[in-house]
């Protein structure tokens, strides 16, 4: 089986500022795989380990992303592929959706697209959905287990807010985890060191066949601002733990919170 | 591009129109009012005939309905192949969907099959010479992005629940039905079972809630003194990542990036520091009260009554003190 992972690369906190061209301004946050991408490189490593075949993880990006493709290689996937090009660098999440539905129509042989259920940065959902539908592929979201996993099906829990829905698709399907559907592993030192120099293929937009047309947003970023300030906050003092409770429990009751 | 504007309904389990439909219906017709616009209810399921009213109650021209076996439960590729069909035929100028996760699922696929982009778990959405723009955020809460759509194609919009306020109904309001039948596309997915989460906790829907962190200093104290205060006032008890990934509670009550978004009246942040990564989930909450050990704590910077001191010792006098005050 050939499971394809879509890993994004993302600040560690959200702590970014907000240049004056709206860009997102990440300077000196260390950059990390997107934590929900770890469970699905973990889970797809996880059913490797059982069915053979390839892990590719891929991901689209400047030269630099190829930090967090090499501590998945170190954490045991097969393959790798990078999808980089100048004209990537302002991809909304459905022209990065046309950009891995290319290569994963020229990869050919995928049975199995997992990703996160979203980055932790743009927090939209819609890369894997938008990636099924260019594929022609079905979509299971939001899976806390993969049941079985076999030649051409698949049966996965689908974790909602209040119920388990537990699904049977056909394969090729794009699914996306949730956090909890595993542990993922840390690359061992000796992994890091054997993948240290693992070339890892490069695919720009012309080996890809995209035009213009193909990575232009559908949506226009018109304004980009900071969340508004909180209103100044108190602290609440006594002289001992039961006055600044009983003054806490005032405020409360004043505010009509509780 | 017809001059409609569509609400996707969504039913609770009791098989009634949920909230966030009523929420939406309001705004539709609100945009709709001040564009010279009308509004459609979209309405896929089976036997869900009776949604028609309760859709034309809450602001509803026209009902577009596919009431077919096949989308008893949801699909993906049941729904957004009766949805596809039906938006490519009458051409709406925007889709509004609530933004629970098989919404997330159905607003994005939809978006795709129609060619056009998605504003994912918007908090506003506005219609400006006849472009549509939305409001959401990204980066924890850190961003406030507005994203405009292409004109020409359907802008299709998914919304946190409580965006906007539920309108009061018109009973005696009616509309029209067009019915349409199941289109024929593939269907590759059937759903097995359905079962209730055990220990569902719907952060996200209530209205006060307590969340312990490492400053606890034990799982046992977390226990002890975490879920009596929630019950006192009445509300749900969260946590940070921290303890989350410590063992000490269930994920499902985590509260941060990579946990729920939270935004209730009242957040009681007990024994947490305040990483950013926990900020993210919940400091657009009304009122927060933060008690910490540690007067520098970043949590105090987004309190609204902070509380220097030992939990252990603050937190059983203040359940007893809120029961006596509120007479629970």
């Amino acid at each position: 089986m050939h499971i394809v992972v879509c890993m994004k690369q993302v600040p560690r906190d959200n702590s970014v500022k907000i240049n004056a061209d709206l860009t997102i301004n990440a300077d000196g946050i260390e950059q990390i795989m997107n934590l929900f991408d770890e469970y699905a490189v973990e889970e797809a490593l996880q059913w490797n380990e059982k069915l053979g075949g390839k892990v590719t993880v891929l991901s689209i990006g400047p030269e630099d992303w190829k930090e967090q493709i090499r501590r998945a290689l170190a954490m045991g996937a097969t393959d790798s592929l990078l999808l980089s090009d100048p004209a990537f660098t302002n991809l909304d999440t459905f022209g990065a959706a046309r950009v891995a539905a290319a290569a994963i129509k020229k990869l050919g042989d995928v049975d199995l697209v997992l990703g996160g259920r979203n980055s932790t940065d743009d927090e939209t959902g819609a890369f894997a959905p938008a990636l099924a539908r260019l594929l022609g592929w079905t979509q299971l979201t939001y899976v806390g287990k993969i049941v079985s996993l076999e030649s051409g099906k698949i049966v996965a829990e689908r974790h909602l807010e209040e119920v388990i829905e537990t699904v049977e698709a056909s394969l090729p399907a794009v699914v996306t985890v949730v956090k909890g559907i595993n542990e993922p592993r840390y690359p061992s030192l000796l992994r890091i060191r054997k993948v240290a120099k693992v070339e890892i293929p490069t695919w720009s937009a012309a080996d890809l066949g995209l035009s213009a047309a193909d990575l232009t947003p559908a949506l226009k970023l018109v304004n980009r601002v900071p969340p508004p300030p909180r209103p100044k906050g108190e602290m609440i003092e006594g002289k001992d733990a039961a006055e600044k409770v009983k003054k806490l429990v005032d405020k409360l009751m004043e505010a009509q919170v509780i | 591009m017809a001059n409609e504007i569509w609400v996707f309904i969504e039913r609770t389990s009791q098989g009634e129109m949920a909230g966030v439909s009523k929420e939406l219906l309001g705004k539709a017709r609100e945009l709709a009012d001040a564009n010279g616009m009308k509004v459609g209810a979209l309405i896929l399921g089976a036997g869900v005939g009776d949604l028609a009213n309760a859709a034309f109650a809450y602001g509803a021209d026209t009902a577009y309905v596919v009431d077919d076996g096949a989308l008893a439960q949801y699909t993906t590729d049941a729904y957004v192949g009766a949805a596809a069909a039906l938006a490519k035929k009458y051409q709406p100028a925007l889709i509004l969907t609530g933004a629970s996760f098989q919404m997330r699922d159905f607003s994005a696929a939809l978006a795709a099959e129609l060619d056009t982009g998605v504003a994912a778990d918007s908090t506003n959405v506005s219609i400006e010479n006849g472009a549509v723009s939305a409001v959401r955020s990204s980066h924890g809460g850190n961003v406030i992005n507005t994203l405009t759509f292409a004109p020409g194609k359907t802008a299709v919009v998914s919304v946190r629940k409580q965006s906007f306020p539920e309108p009061q109904p018109n009973p005696g309001r009616s509309g029209a039905v067009v019915t349409e039948a199941m289109p024929g596309v593939p269907m590759r997915a059937k759903v097995v079972s359905v079962a209730p989460k055990q220990g569902a906790v719907n952060l996200a829907d209530a209205a006060i809630i307590v969340s312990g962190g490492r400053g606890l200093g034990s799982p046992e104290n977390y226990y002890k003194l975490i879920p009596p205060l929630a019950e006192a006032v009445g509300g749900a008890y969260g946590a940070s990542r921290a303890i989350v990934d410590a063992g000490w509670v269930p994920y499902e009550h985590q509260v941060g990036q990579t946990g729920k978004t939270v935004s209730p009246k009242l957040y009681m942040a007990i024994g947490i520091s305040g990483a950013i990564q926990h900020l993210a989930g919940m400091r657009s909450s009304r009122t927060i009260v933060a008690i910490n050990k540690d007067p520098d704590a970043p949590i105090f910077r987004v309190a609204t009554y902070g509380v220097v001191g030992d939990a252990n010792e603050i937190v059983p006098l203040l359940t007893e003190e809120i029961k006596k005050r509120t007479g629970k």
